[in-house]
């Protein structure tokens, strides 16, 4: 079996996505538990694969591979060719581990047509897998823009009142980034010798003169999806209208972008990646800034998350491409940690809506005597969306910082980023917690399954912070080995 | 077996005795012998060229290999026509049924197709000629079919007149290659134009460009487009799915034999022409079709748009890939555009209208011709792993090979706008609310065809192999 781990990884939810939607006909009970289920085999099946690599000490090179074996033996090149290493590691564990918390919560956020909403969350699940593990070009491409039609679906039908504008945006948006990508691999395929799609096969491949040209096009197209200012208008919108699970599985998305950068720019592109590295961090910088200062004057909780998030995003940019062992470490780290702090909360922004119809932060007021379980969790969410060293968010920007840092001491400037973020986060906080409740307002809280769901996010928050080795076992090696591809500067 | 001759003779025969047999046997109260009959025809053709491609049965000489050549250019073109041809007749079934004189219907149906068949195969420029219009001629009176409908008439008319047009330019073309070669076998034409004195140059560009022209109307390439719309949509929607996945694909094949031999020889660049041809057919198609309110023309605009990612397969042409691309991209747009137009058919006659508005919320009330619908305009959207995604994909990769980067980036740039309508339609079934409460039934039948369609569309998508190795060994047949 651990011969085909990956392929279970890939086709499992994908299989079960399929089934989901007809055990619905017959019980929508034995649905959800259907769906529980193979969440939770996928978790374990992602846990195996995570610690056998870690104990191994493997995560620079691919593990558990598969292939390649020609999908189309005419066409040279086009092969199913999968792999697991330290970047593909904790974004296949840590996006198990969401599928499983947003099935049980959308137990109580979700109350239409759940057979549906179940197959295309798996659908989802499978198809994400397959964008992290495929090392083929074409592979990688067809799971990435796969993936947008769950998506797609999920927002329009699930969303709130402005969904139908926000799914056709998301989707026209993400389907153009794939447009720059797609063209940017057909140009490698036939300028590079070797005619291949294969990604460890065109390592260190890539002519020179070649390079500027596709990291721009990697760029515009990642960066759509990261999404690095500008090309971000679509997330707002999109986060905002989904329902808040389908939030939390929609960050795990962008997670394809800044995985792009690293997989395809940072390690086919390293010359370009080095002479144009300022750029990258220059724009991971103004998406930083971006996203947190206009977090700051949101009124609506969940936009505020959203554009948190886009912050969060600018760290990635700016570790991966400061070809340090820690910048790339931390990045890998924060994608991980990004997905967990801003996963929880926007669910908690959904069981907010659940409480008190709105997500309004002026309306809000006095959670703390109405929801004290809602409250504790909301101020532990946003500690961690804050980057407090009681959660393993705050390595993860330490070390980012630390690498930007070795390159140039102009970009720790970035340190005021987590500032902001606390200034508004804690503003948010003081107005909807430590207020005075309407007179009205009477005791509603959350019930104790969720509680404990939300509890489980923090677990590999505070994990990873207590024993780095955890994370930084499997990201240091495929660092070290990436910094060592990079020219000297 | 000789494939050809034996279509000729099932299909001619058909078609002439089909009107007989209808008086004979059908009668008023079953008025659906002519639609099973020819569907019949059809199936059996069709299995018959499948069981041929597939190699069960050999593909012998051809008893008139001066006009005829039996190959598997050919039948990868025929399996094309055959299938769009079998989809419409049974369609027809339901949408044709409270229309008079069917067997007239079916049997024009039946002589369009063997004029496609016809020109899969042709050898000879003059055989080229006769199928043209073999193929032509029944398709005028089809789109003018419902004569009572001022819509109709006027597509009929508009068509026949510029259909008669093309046919003079395409003759004009051919007799001018003639005089340069004293023959119309495409073999000889190829043979004597190889020792054609320099200064007749010209002349064979004047003559290869003629030819192009006249099989561009059907092309539906720029600047020979206009009439596409109105008469896709004055025509019966049956009739338009015709058009649009079969007589263009026949276009096509007839467009590949006269460039593959002429453009070797070509010493002027006819490859930048093409590019810019394709260039501005995919924009002007996705353009124009963005702001249609009406599926028919949404539909007829967005097959524009395709022959012109197709003509991107002839820019490159020297190129095998490129052919391949053309002729895999033929199959699944047939394939694609005839569950998309045909959807359209049934849902535009089930709520009498022909505007979007009736699919607001039809994933409720028409499930499978939703979801059909849904795959068939992702496919040609190019969503991998869709079978649209592959053929497009190869054209891009041929374009990129040829030089033509910018050529693949336009390219992958109007497929990212086609989804601008394609996914508003989608938009459209899935997430908006039904605007009437108007209760509408889904024909089984109907959405049961469609359905196997679209399945053909994810499976060729998710294992292309075999596709791509028949229309890969059909060029290197024909390429040498």
């Amino acid at each position: 079996m651990v011969d085909y781990l990956i392929s279970i990884i890939i086709f499992l939810p994908i299989t079960a996505g399929l089934l989901t939607y007809p055990i619905s006909k017959a019980s929508k009970r034995g649905a959800r538990l259907f769906a529980l289920a193979v969440a939770l085999i996928e978790l374990c099946l992602g846990l195996y694969a995570y610690s056998d690599i870690l104990s191994k000490g493997t995560g620079a090179q691919y593990n558990f591979v598969e292939g390649p074996v020609a999908w189309i033996p005419g066409f040279k090149g086009i092969d199913y060719y999968v792999g697991i290493d330290g970047l593909s590691g904790p974004l296949v564990l840590i996006s198990a581990l969401l599928t499983v918390l947003v099935i049980v919560s959308s137990k109580d956020l979700i109350s239409k047509n759940q057979g549906a909403y179940y197959s295309l969350a798996l659908l989802f699940e499978g198809f994400m897998m397959g964008a992290y593990t495929s090392l083929n070009m074409v592979l990688f491409y067809v799971f990435w823009d796969i993936v947008l039609l769950p998506m797609f679906f999920l927002i329009g039908i699930w969303g709130g009142p402005r969904r139908k504008y926000a799914a056709i945006k998301f989707l026209l948006f993400t389907f153009t980034a794939g447009v720059f990508i797609l063209l940017a691999f057909i140009s490698i395929y036939i300028l590079v010798p070797g005619n291949t799609f294969n990604i460890p096969e065109l390592v260190g491949k890539i002519p020179l003169t070649l390079q500027p040209l596709l990291a721009l096009l990697f760029f515009i197209g990642f960066g759509i999806k990261l999404p690095a200012v500008p090309f971000h208008s679509w997330l707002p919108d999109a986060q905002v209208e989904a329902p808040a699970p389908i939030s939390v599985l929609l960050a795990g998305l962008f997670k394809t972008g800044s995985y792009g950068f690293i997989r395809f720019s940072l390690v086919l592109l390293p010359n370009a990646s080095a002479e144009f590295g300022w750029a990258y961090i220059a724009f991971g910088i103004v998406t930083m800034f971006y996203g947190a200062i206009v977090a700051m004057r949101q009124k609506d909780i969940k936009k505020m998350i959203a554009l948190t998030s886009i912050s969060h995003m600018g760290f990635v940019l700016v570790g991966a491409f400061s070809g340090t062992v820690a910048g790339i470490s931390g990045a890998i780290f924060e994608m991980f940690t990004h997905a967990a702090s801003i996963g929880v909360m926007f669910m908690l922004s959904g069981y907010l809506y659940e409480l008190r119809g709105t997500n309004d932060i002026a309306v809000i007021k006095g959670l703390k005597f109405t929801s004290p379980r809602f409250a504790t969790l909301l101020v532990l969410g946003s500690m961690a969306a804050m980057g407090i060293p009681l959660f393993s968010s705050f390595l993860a920007k330490y070390l980012v910082i630390l690498g930007a840092i070795q390159v140039n001491l102009i970009y720790a400037v970035i340190v005021i980023i987590p500032v902001i973020i606390v200034a508004y986060l804690l503003w948010m906080i003081r107005r909807t917690i430590m207020t005075q409740p309407e007179s009205t307002a009477k005791h509603h809280d959350i019930g104790t399954i969720p509680t404990l769901a939300l509890m489980i996010y923090f677990i590999p928050l505070i994990a990873t912070l207590v024993v780095p080795w955890l994370l930084l076992g499997m990201t240091d090696p495929l660092a070290e080995a990436l910094v060592k591809m990079l020219p000297a500067r | 077996m000789d494939i050809p001759i034996i279509l000729t003779g099932t299909l001619a025969g058909s078609a002439l005795l089909l009107p007989a047999l209808d008086i004979a046997i059908g009668t008023k109260t079953n008025r659906t012998f002519s639609a099973y009959f020819t569907s019949f025809v059809m199936a059996i053709s069709l299995a018959l060229v499948l069981l041929s491609a597939t190699s069960v049965i050999p593909l012998g000489e051809s008893a008139a290999p001066k006009l005829l050549q039996n190959d598997f250019m050919g039948l990868v073109f025929a399996i094309i026509v055959l299938s769009v041809a079998l989809m419409v007749s049974l369609s027809s079934i339901d949408y044709m049924r409270d229309e008079p004189n069917t067997s007239i219907y079916y049997s024009l149906l039946l002589f369009t197709s063997l004029g496609m068949i016809l020109l899969s195969f042709a050898a000879d420029l003059l055989m080229v000629f006769v199928a043209w219009e073999l193929m032509g001629i029944p398709t005028f009176i089809l789109v003018g079919y419902r004569k009572k409908d001022p819509n109709s008439n006027e597509a009929a008319v508009k068509f026949f007149l510029l259909g008669a047009l093309s046919t003079g330019v395409l003759l004009y073309g051919i007799s001018i290659l003639f005089g340069l070669t004293g023959s119309t076998n495409l073999a000889a034409v190829a043979a004597e134009l190889s020792t054609l004195d320099a200064s007749m140059m010209p002349m064979l560009a004047f003559g290869v460009i003629l030819a192009i022209a006249g099989l561009g109307l059907k092309l539906s390439i720029v600047p020979f487009h206009m009439w596409i719309p109105d008469a896709y949509e004055g025509a019966p929607t049956t009739v338009s799915t015709l058009l649009s996945a079969g007589t263009k694909k026949a276009g096509f094949v007839a467009a590949i034999r006269i460039l593959a031999v002429a453009f070797p020889l070509l010493k002027l660049d006819l490859t930048m022409a093409l590019a810019v041809i394709a260039l501005a057919t995919m924009t002007l198609g996705n353009l124009a079709a963005l702001t249609q309110k009406s599926m028919t023309r949404l539909l007829a605009y967005s097959s524009i748009a395709q022959a012109g990612y197709m003509m991107i397969g002839l820019a490159v042409l020297p190129s095998n890939l490129g052919l391949t691309g053309l002729l895999y991209h033929s199959f699944n747009h047939a394939l694609m555009q005839g569950v998309a137009f045909l959807a359209a058919a049934m849902i535009s006659s089930r709520f009498s209208k022909a505007s979007l508005e009736p699919y607001e919320g039809l994933s409720r009330s028409m499930p499978l011709t939703s979801f059909s619908l849904t795959i068939a305009l992702l496919g040609l959207a190019g969503m991998p792993p869709l079978s649209g995604f592959w053929s497009k994909f190869i054209l891009f990769t041929a374009a990129v090979d040829g030089n033509l980067t910018w050529l693949a980036f336009a390219g992958l740039l109007n497929s990212a706008l086609s989804l601008g309508y394609y996914g508003l339609i989608v938009k459209r079934m899935y997430v908006d609310e039904p605007s009437s409460t108007q209760k509408v039934h889904e024909p089984v039948g109907f959405a049961l065809l469609l359905l196997a369609a679209s399945m053909v569309v994810i499976i060729t998508g998710i294992y292309p192999a075999p596709i791509y190795d028949l229309t890969q060994k059909a060029v290197l047949a024909f390429v040498p």
